[in-house]
């Protein structure tokens, strides 16, 4: 039943994205499920631990690395070097995601939302790259202790074992994380293989009850069936399976629920908060619903054209978000008092394109609090505003 | 069994009737590929939709919303059941008894945007190829018109004319999601059957989406059969609403009849499980207790019955069928008229 070899997946980017992110053997595995399954043969775990002591060692002591933070992204940049011109996706980012928590990250369409996770497990397409910045992994929590993913190399083994293990992906669009080529079931068991050491039959258990787990009914069936028999939200939930099931310490979620109808999506945010509680997994939660935030978010960071705007615990958010495109976030919301038919506040003006930002701060040409001669000269920087939020306006300069 | 078809007392002015759909998927299994069930993707529903109005689809993942969009436009055959299209010339044509062939002229009235953008655009066309595509296809414009029609598209859905060369890998998921709307707006179709078009959205870009939607309707006359899980989206943009469960209706009427007054019981318990925008109040998430029903061996009588906190032993023997309530609404419940629902 199951194929051994991988067939190479037909269109562009997904089988990139695939045989990265399926890459070989972390044999580190946690959780209950999986740990009686521990690897005997030790070198995959050991060539995770020595990459890592070499990295640690060749030092980069002066990271500014926050206190106990799993994943610490610092002044990250990654490019899209195009015919056009350089397009900065992402310019300049940091947030820290602390063992246990949810970081929710939210921001318009094309702010680089997915370019930022994707860079964090360094699988950014070409003519994408990362130009600059630091990824701080740190998974035993010590101080010091942390590794800066990109330098160990994207093809390396280390950064291989850790991604879609340790570190694993729900991506946006599900249909293109699968091969349509392979049932669910030996796409699942291909990770499992990967990142586990389990059975040939513990890994079909597996699989069944993680499909059970998100909520698909007729789970053993399933196993068998081609992605293109699921429906949309049917994919989205086996995907997370895929993510989940190597019990990873940090999961990206990237719009893990767009798919979803409220009662199976509060299901799901369910099951990720269990998770999180059994394993102290973080979770970085991309996504463009703010109820969603509200349910599961502890911290928020706002992107605005390739940077942080503001970042902050979620009830700041929600009771006093600072910048001033935030605040527009919050009014757009649509909610169930909209009566029908109702047209609804939008953020005025269009979107730039981060190919051609806006001189200043790039949020000035549909700023209601433009201050013309400041907001259109220099760049604002993101800095505290208080114990708590961290804002880059004018607005709070020099508060 | 009995078919109720969702009568709107002026018969002439829908566009779309739907009677008695049916769509089973064969379940498949071993060497030879032997058939060993079926799923009943959508079994058996009635509803119509008015020329110039939204009708929602709604319902939990798996439930036959796509399934059915996709049969209307014959993207899968129908298994049973009727299609009727009021033509352009006002004649009444049964879409399910057509040809491929001679479905062909009926294709540009209705367009459809499909769940999952990036692998319905073809990575190996631009996007200017994309979208002219259709206009190509039904030999609309010249080279240079078709040009000034995509960069005006582009312009509606808010992206930038510029990027008219680009291929889509080169866009986020919410852009190519924008790029399925422009290019079934190219050929200035009657009905859109749009499948979740505004899911990867943010707030601001799909209020953008929404109001310009509405606002093709109000100018060009546009029907909609509108999928689309976000509850508050739907209940912004439908005239009415129909509610599915595992391939069969719970319940049909206007946005406001469902959200403050529902009448079947999956409607509440849909309803209630909204995200509240505000994270003092996530202590009371509702969960839907139960097993998701399995539409390859769905329960006996209301499919909704292991999980409904009002089952009697009437509903795990007897369909319940879809009938207009005392309050003329169309709900399948055997209780709907006894019981009390609200939503929290
Ligand atoms: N291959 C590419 N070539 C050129 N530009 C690209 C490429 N991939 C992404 N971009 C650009 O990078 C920017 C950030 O994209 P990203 O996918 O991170 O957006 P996002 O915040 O996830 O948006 P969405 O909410 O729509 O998914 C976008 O403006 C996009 O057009
Ligand atoms: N091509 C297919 N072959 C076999 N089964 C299918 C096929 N397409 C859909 N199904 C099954 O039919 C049922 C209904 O699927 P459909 O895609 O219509 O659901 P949906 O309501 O659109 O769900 P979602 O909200 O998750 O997109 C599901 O159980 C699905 O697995
Ligand atoms: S810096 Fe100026 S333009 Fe930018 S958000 Fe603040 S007030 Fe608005
Ligand atoms: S028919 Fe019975 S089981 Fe079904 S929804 Fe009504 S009360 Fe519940
Ligand atoms: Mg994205
Ligand atoms: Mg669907």
């Amino acid at each position: 039943m199951t194929t051994e070899t991988r067939q190479p997946t037909a269109p562009l980017d997904s089988g990139f994205r695939r045989n990265d992110v399926a890459a070989p053997l972390d044999s580190r595995v946690r959780g209950n499920d999986v740990a009686s399954a521990r690897n005997d043969d030790m070198s995959g775990g050991n060539d995770v631990a020595s990459a890592r002591n070499d990295v640690a060692s060749s030092g980069n002591g002066e990271s500014p690395v926050a206190g106990d933070a799993i994943l610490s992204v610092r002044g990250l940049e990654t490019q899209f070097f195009t015919d056009e011109g350089v397009v900065r996706a992402v310019d300049g980012v940091d947030f820290d995601v602390l063992p246990g928590t949810t970081m929710g990250i939210v921001g318009e369409s094309g702010c680089g939302k997915s370019i930022t996770a994707k860079s964090i497990l360094q699988i950014v397409e070409a003519p994408g790259r990362i130009t600059n910045g630091e990824i701080n992994y740190n998974p035993s929590g010590d101080a010091g202790s942390a590794t800066d993913l990109l330098s160990l190399g994207a093809n390396s083994d280390a950064m291989r074992s850790i991604r879609g293990g340790e570190i694993s992906m729900i991506f946006q669009e599900p249909m293109t994380s699968f091969s349509g080529l392979h049932t669910f079931g030996n796409q699942i068991d291909e990770t499992l293989r990967l990142h586990t050491n389990l059975s040939k039959q513990e890994r079909f258990d597996l699989g069944v009850d993680w499909l059970a787990r998100v909520g698909i009914p007729n789970p053993t069936q399933r196993m068998h069936e081609y992605p293109f028999r699921f429906s949309g939200g049917q994919l989205q939930r086996a995907m997370i399976a895929m993510a989940m099931c190597t019990n990873p310490r940090v999961l990206i979620a990237d719009e893990p629920t767009t798919a979803l109808d409220v009662t199976t999506q509060a299901q799901i945010l369910d099951l990720l908060q269990r998770m999180q509680e059994e394993n102290d997994m973080a979770i970085l939660f991309i996504t463009h619903d703010l109820g969603v935030i509200s349910e599961i978010a502890d911290d928020v960071t706002v992107m605005y054209l390739g940077k942080v705007v503001e970042t902050g615990p979620v009830f700041s958010f929600f009771d006093e978000p600072k910048h001033p495109y935030s605040k527009a976030l919050l009014t757009s919301i649509p909610s169930m008092f909209t009566s029908s038919r109702e047209r609804l506040p939008s953020i005025s003006g269009s979107i730039p394109h981060p190919q051609n930002r806006p001189m200043g701060c790039a949020f000035h040409p549909r700023c209601q609090s433009f201050m013309a001669g400041t907001c259109d000269v220099g760049e604002p920087e993101l800095q505290s505003v208080n114990e708590e939020q961290e804002v880059s306006c004018f607005l709070y300069e020099g508060q | 069994m009995a078919v109720e078809t969702t009568e709107n007392g002026n018969g002439s002015a829908s566009l779309l009737d739907v009677r008695g759909l049916v769509k089973y998927f064969p379940i498949k299994r071993g060497f030879l590929r032997r058939t060993v069930g079926t799923v009943k993707a959508v079994d058996d529903i009635s509803f119509d939709i008015r020329e110039g109005e939204t009708l929602s689809l709604v319902g939990e993942s798996g439930c036959g919303k796509s399934t059915t969009a996709r049969s209307i436009i014959r993207a899968y055959e129908p298994t049973a059941g009727e299609i009727i299209f009021k033509t352009e010339d006002g004649d009444s044509i049964d879409l399910a008894q057509l040809s491929l062939v001679e479905m062909r002229p009926f294709r540009r009235q209705m367009q459809m945007i499909f769940q999952d953008p990036f692998s319905s655009l073809n990575p190996r066309m631009n996007i200017y190829e994309i979208i002219s595509e259709p206009l190509l296809v039904h030999g609309i414009g010249s080279s240079s018109e078709r040009e000034d029609r995509v960069a005006e598209l582009l312009r509606v859905v808010r992206l930038r004319p510029e990027y008219m060369r680009r291929y889509p890998h080169a866009f986020s998921g919410g852009q190519r999601q924008r790029i399925g709307i422009a290019r079934a707006l190219a050929v200035n179709p009657r009905l859109i059957l749009a499948d979740e078009p505004v899911s990867g959205l943010d707030v601001s870009v799909q209020a953008q989406v929404i109001n310009l939607m509405m606002d093709l309707q109000d100018e060009l006359g546009l029907t909609y059969l509108f999928v689309s899980h976000d509850l508050s989206v739907v209940k912004q943009i439908s005239n009415r609403v129909v509610v599915m469960y595992v391939g069969r209706i719970a319940e049909i009427g206007t946005p406001e009849e469902l959200f403050d007054s529902p009448k079947h019981p999956y409607t509440a318990a849909l309803m209630s499980s909204v995200p509240k925008p505000h994270p003092s109040q996530r202590t009371k998430r509702y969960v839907l207790e139960g097993e998701v029903a399995n539409p390859a061996n769905p329960p006996t009588g209301c499919y909704f019955h292991p999980r409904c906190p009002f089952a009697t032993d009437q509903c795990k023997v007897e369909v319940p069928p879809l009938v207009k309530s005392k309050d003329g609404r169309f709900v399948s419940c055997h209780r709907a008229d006894e019981i009390e629902l609200t939503v929290n």
